[in-house]
């Protein structure tokens, strides 16, 4: 009878104290570490995406992201929080902690061209003020192409069209004979051009010295900081789709219907950058509405989540590089 | 035939271990508590499978112990340490190690139906299971579910059934565990058959005050192979006439006598075989349109998946073995049945089978058992350090040497093969020429698998 009591205890010690004591453990090192220890699983979206895709936690609480991949390379970002793992290889735990310290709700995102969906691999984080759980929803400005009624479905050729791309670098040896008195983020390039071919004091200037000053002044307006710190967003969450040269040919991007959704005759895929006809016809204004609402069925993603108004900007300067040759080195 | 065949119980040390009562009881009394962590951690830990115990160390370490050093060496060892039907014994015994009076079972005693005494039932859970392998195999969560599942199947089926009648019929990791067994150097036999006859008690099926009657429903005295005997021992400790033994023998020696051979075992070894081949074809090989198919279980892809893979398992396999049996059949002019020729020839294919899935074993066993010591010292993936190995970065083992081990694997499971397919034809008094086919089957299969894994 001993001897079966004995081998009950072990089974039961099996069973009951040693599942008991892993959580027990678990319970008093996550204690013990002052941070809510938060697991964050990367999947390709066609396998979940993020999970969990909403994490919640209360204000001034510090939090301990491990975040792994189950199949792929993923990054990771939040960048209201200023949050950003470059790389988390699968089998391996990516760890990042921060302090919520103010309420709202903070969406993150994947960084690295996971997959083709990738682009819908995003979540939130919700940080809770335990105070105020109800807290009105915050009141935000119209974006600008709203507060200006621009219609960013319209086509939008340019009236003006250049001979060959122009150049800043040509366009900064005239900037002190051609003033190009213009307001970059609202006016096109063309309407800017067409404003100046009708000034009878450039009427000496060709189109190309015009246009060269127009590079130009899109250039200085933007600084080359702007365009650089464009050229890295543009490479982690752009070119996937429109192409490292801008054409619109990124291997993610080759399946997708573009504008073919609101005109059957249009271009199928990512727009072109490097199409003069329709990129100097739109106003920066006109392109940070198509990037902060998405496409709209095109395929083109929505990133008024994910990018501040500086960062859509700072894109937007990047792309008119496309077109304008700002003679930038690309490591700048 | 008499095989050469030596009786290690001789050995007073094994003899005393075999016929202690807390044997099986100190076996599983490890294994437990690591099928219970392994369930855990699929169920709490981290779905990053590369970093869930449950993942690596049932799919990578349990499946390499089993395939490269239990099975060959020492059968169905792990039948006998097993945890999942544990718990059912031991409410049927109402006992962990000690016997009740004269072996006495608590079970609804149903007798297993007749007409499901055989391994098909094995074989359609094995398959079934397989079909969804590249799932279970990579996600904890499902993991641990169908190890969960398993274990509460067992126990049902230990309440309402007599003794094992889960791991002997319904297991599917049993079937093909009992399948290979018959390669392994030891058997336990009864020394000499007269005794048996005149012992009319017969202790060793039903029990006696010293042990259960086999719990695996096998009269010990008519084993003539390894296939059903779990080597839980409960024999060598039910008989009085110590005439019950463990014996080493030459590998493969269950296959060099043609008895007992049915249907139903051929056809695991037509699936364990084809197996093999389709998991080195869609885990391993280049198509990774198949491996994307496997995963995405209930797309049309995956039951396209399906399709394919229980056709082949099923019907072409066997079919292009059959069409082999009927020009080896017409080659040495045979009268026996094609249906007897069929399933005694199928036998051939289990020394090449296991040689296959070890072959396929090395390859994903080398490249991650690394991952073993992550997962020792951080079973859940919730960044524990328990022995200070959560951090020892991931190592293929013998990278580069894969393919040499993989190949004389292969070499030796085909040698294997044409001596089972040639000795078959000589107990049946036939021309040599009618195994050549078979042969020529076993050549092309192991060429199919050398050249994926070259």
């Amino acid at each position: 009878m001993r001897r079966e009591i004995f081998a009950l205890g072990v089974v039961v010690l099996s069973f009951v104290v040693f599942p008991a004591s892993l959580f027990a453990y678990q319970a008093w090192r996550t204690n013990a570490l002052d941070a809510r220890v938060i697991e964050l699983t990367a999947n390709v979206p066609a396998n979940g995406g993020w999970q969990p895709d909403t994490i919640r936690v209360h204000l001034g609480e510090r939090v301990r992201l491990r975040i792994s991949s189950t199949d792929v390379v993923h990054g990771f970002a939040v960048p209201a929080l200023g949050i950003q793992v470059d790389e988390i290889l699968p089998g391996h735990v990516e760890e990042v902690e921060f302090v919520a310290s103010r309420a709202g709700r903070f969406p993150f995102a994947c960084t690295r061209w996971c997959s083709v969906d990738h682009w819908r691999m995003r979540g939130v984080i919700e940080v809770i003020d335990p105070q105020n759980p109800n807290p009105a929803s915050p009141t935000f400005a119209p974006p600008l192409y709203q507060q200006l009624n621009v219609n960013i479905d319209a086509a939008h050729p340019a009236r003006n069209v250049p001979s060959e791309h122009p150049s800043a670098v040509r366009g900064a040896v005239l900037a002190e004979q051609i003033t190009v008195d213009a307001d970059t983020r609202t006016q096109s390039p063309s309407d800017v051009f067409a404003k100046l071919r009708a000034d009878a004091a450039l009427k000496s200037y060709g189109d190309l010295q015009l246009w060269d000053a127009i590079a130009f002044e899109w250039k200085r307006a933007a600084g080359d900081d702007a365009i650089a710190r464009g050229r890295q967003l543009y490479a982690r969450d752009c070119a996937a789709c429109h192409g490292e040269s801008g054409k619109g040919d990124g291997p993610a991007g080759r399946n997708l219907p573009g504008r073919t959704v609101i005109d059957a005759s249009a271009r199928r895929g990512p727009a072109d950058f490097t199409n003069a006809a329709q990129m100097l016809g739109a106003s920066d204004v006109l392109l940070q509405g198509k990037i902060l609402r998405g496409g709209m069925g095109t395929g083109m993603p929505e990133w008024r989540s994910l990018y501040t108004d500086q960062d859509m900007w700072d894109v937007i300067s990047f792309i008119r590089g496309f077109v304008f040759e700002y003679g930038m080195s690309d490591k700048k | 035939m008499t095989m050469s065949r030596f009786e290690l119980t001789r050995i007073p040390i094994i003899k005393k271990i075999l016929a202690s009562r807390w044997l099986q009881w100190s076996l599983i009394a490890i294994t437990l508590p690591v099928f219970l962590l392994s369930i855990l951690a699929g169920l709490f830990g981290t779905p990053a499978g590369s970093r869930n115990f449950g993942i690596v160390f049932v799919w990578i370490v349990w499946w390499a112990l089993l395939i490269l050093l239990m099975l060959p060496f020492a059968g169905r060892l792990w039948c006998a340490m097993c945890p999942i039907p544990a718990p059912g014994e031991w409410l049927q015994r109402r006992a962990l190690v000690q016997p009740r009076e004269r072996g006495r079972l608590d079970t609804l005693g149903l007798k297993w139906p007749r007409r499901l005494n055989n391994i098909w039932l094995q074989n359609a859970t094995f398959l079934a299971v397989a079909l969804f392998s590249v799932v279970i195999l990579t996600t904890p969560m499902v993991s641990a579910l169908v190890l969960a599942l398993f274990a509460i199947i067992a126990l049902s089926i230990s309440l309402l059934f007599e003794r094992r009648t889960f791991c002997r019929y319904l297991c599917p990791v049993g079937g093909f565990i009992g399948l290979y067994s018959q390669l392994a150097p030891i058997e336990v036999r009864v020394k000499n058959h007269a005794v048996c006859v005149t012992h009319k008690e017969k202790t060793c099926y039903v029990g006696s005050d010293a042990g259960y009657g086999c719990p695996w429903l096998v009269f010990p005295a008519a084993l003539d192979k390894n296939t059903y005997c779990g080597l839980c021992t409960e024999c060598l400790k039910t008989c009085p006439l110590d005439n019950v033994a463990l014996f080493a023998r030459p590998f493969g020696a269950d296959l060099l006598a043609n008895k007992g051979r049915r249907l139903d075992e051929a056809y695991k070894a037509f699936i364990m075989l084809t197996c093999a081949l389709a998991y080195s074809i869609v885990l391993i090989g280049p198509w990774s349109i198949l491996r994307e198919m496997a995963y995405a279980v209930g797309s049309m892809g995956w039951w396209l998946y399906a399709a394919g893979f229980l056709a082949v398992n099923l019907a072409v396999v066997p079919g292009i073995f059959l069409a082999c049996v009927l020009v080896g059949k017409k080659m040495g002019r045979v009268i026996a049945s094609t249906r007897k020729l069929f399933v005694d020839y199928a036998y051939a294919l289990v020394p090449l089978g296991l040689a296959a899935w070890a072959a396929f074993s090395f390859s994903f066993v080398l490249t991650n058992l690394s991952y073993a010591w992550q997962a020792l010292s951080d079973p859940f993936g919730w960044g524990w350090n328990l022995f200070g190995t959560a951090n020892w970065s991931w190592t293929p083992y013998l990278a580069g040497w894969q393919g040499m081990l993989q190949v004389p694997m292969l070499l030796v499971g085909l040698v294997g093969a044409i001596a089972v397919a040639f000795r078959t034809a000589r107990e049946q008094r036939a021309s040599p020429r009618v195994a050549l086919p078979i042969v020529a089957f076993c050549i092309a299969f192991t060429l199919a698998l050398v050249g994926l894994y070259l």
